[in-house]
């Protein structure tokens, strides 16, 4: 839908246009839209990338807490360039990355563990419930889910 | 927890006093407020068919005014808002029994990316006509009245036609939506953008306030961050203080989103709002 006096979307100055021309400079590595100040447009994608570490603890609180000082930047190091999938999403994958590279804390092992356990996450897809029983590894991490009952089996190797 | 001393607001009453940003995280203290009057709640955290977090429906069933704030409408995006959202905020406000909802000016997504945050809008004739288009499409379905947070920004679109002043009050006319007016936002956008604050406050319609925001920051690499996890600054309370003198508004709320402090810290927060203001203590 076009408001009024709005020029026609696909011109390339539209105001749909230049939003999405800013969103993918502040969050999907895209250059800085003409006249604008790189300054503060790079405090802005910083202080994104800082809010975004924030909501990802949340859902994810051992896997920051496992990572401990070091979480804001692992977070921003994974995520700068790379936008949102929402908290839920950005934490797994952000895990599973960790876990391939060896580099997963025990506590987040844990945590990714019980959450594959309790959910089939195709990296693509929101994550769904599983329905049959399922287990879980991660960093020697062992996870059950019994009738939607999910509990750690055995803990990470420390 | 209510104390004796507790008069319970009516259901559904306008926002009144001093408040806070209702939070899972500090659903004990803000339960534990025995003055408290009204508290806000992120609209997008509430399912309006199902049940209310505990904390929320002690605080209705005590008569304490819940306000849904929704963060991810994005009224400022030149696309139309996606109408299965402002159902779920028409319906948490139904839930809430609330008096009225607020949301931001500002947009969050765009070409199908999120940004993960509120960001500023061109202040042009195209973006007013953009944010009044989509707040009247999200009006016609709410049952109650729409309240506009202006946001805090880092920085500014290369093509401003209209200064800060006139954009917030032309998108008001011409939507009759009140204003939720956030002081460490005014703050902050006059200490990285400039300007003069209190002479924003002179030109604002502060009549249509319908409560205000107050919270917490840290300067950053030269920069001044709302981050609404550090304590709030002198200089907002200061900014509270003069934006009273003017027109005292009908409430005020405190925002806190992480790093929470000892309790009694964020209740020392509380107390310095109700004094800046001249509203009774609810602590």
């Amino acid at each position: 839908m076009t408001a009024p006096g709005e020029p026609p979307p696909g011109t390339g100055d539209s105001l749909a246009d230049r939003q999405s021309a800013l969103v993918a400079a502040l969050v999907a590595g895209g250059p800085l839209p003409p006249g604008f100040a790189p300054g503060p447009v790079a405090a802005a994608r910083r202080a994104l990338l800082r809010k975004r570490a924030g909501d990802v603890a949340r859902h994810w609180p051992l896997l920051a807490a496992g990572l401990g000082a070091g979480w804001p930047a692992a977070f921003a190091g994974w995520a700068d360039g790379r936008p949102t999938n929402g908290s839920l999403r950005d934490g797994w994958d952000l895990a599973r990355e960790l876990r391939a590279a060896a580099t997963l804390p025990p506590l987040g092992a844990e945590e990714l563990a019980l959450r594959e356990a309790a959910a089939r996450y195709d990296g693509l897809t929101p994550p769904r419930p599983r329905r049959l029983p399922a287990a879980a590894r991660a960093g020697g991490a062992v996870a059950v889910q019994l009738a939607g009952r999910v509990r750690l089996l055995r803990p990470a190797q420390r | 927890m209510t104390g004796p001393t507790a008069p319970p607001a009516p259901p559904g009453t306008g926002p009144y006093g001093v408040g806070i940003g209702w939070r899972p995280e500090i659903a004990g203290f803000v339960a534990g407020l025995p003055g408290l009057r009204f508290v806000e709640v992120v609209a997008e955290t509430v399912a309006p068919a199902g049940a209310l977090p505990d904390g929320l429906a002690d605080l209705r069933g005590r008569g304490v005014t819940v306000v849904p704030h929704g963060v991810k409408l994005s009224l400022g995006g030149a696309e139309p808002v996606d109408p299965a959202r402002v159902a779920h905020l028409a319906g948490v406000a139904t839930a809430l029994d609330a008096p009225l909802v607020s949301e931001h000016i500002a947009f969050v997504r765009a070409g199908g990316v999120e940004a993960g945050h509120l960001l500023p809008l061109p202040r042009s004739r195209e973006a007013v006509a953009a944010v009044v288009a989509n707040v009247r499409r999200t009006q016609a379905e709410l049952p109650v009245p729409l309240a506009l947070e202006p946001i805090a920004a880092l920085f500014d679109w290369p093509d401003d036609e209209l200064d800060e002043a006139d954009f917030l009050t032309e998108i008001l006319d011409a939507t009759g939506a009140l204003l939720l007016l956030d002081v460490a936002n005014v703050h902050a956008n006059a200490r990285n953008r400039g300007g003069d604050p209190l002479a924003l406050l002179d030109r604002l319609p502060l009549e249509r306030v319908a409560y205000v925001h107050v919270a917490g920051g840290a300067e950053r690499a030269g920069f001044y961050h709302d981050t609404h996890t550090d304590p709030v600054p002198a200089e907002v309370l200061d900014l509270v203080g003069a934006l009273c003198a003017r027109h005292r508004p009908p409430a005020l709320l405190l925002e806190r989103d992480g790093h929470y402090p000892p309790a009694a810290e964020l209740r020392g927060e509380l107390d310095a709002l109700a004094t800046a203001a001249g509203y009774p203590v609810v602590t």
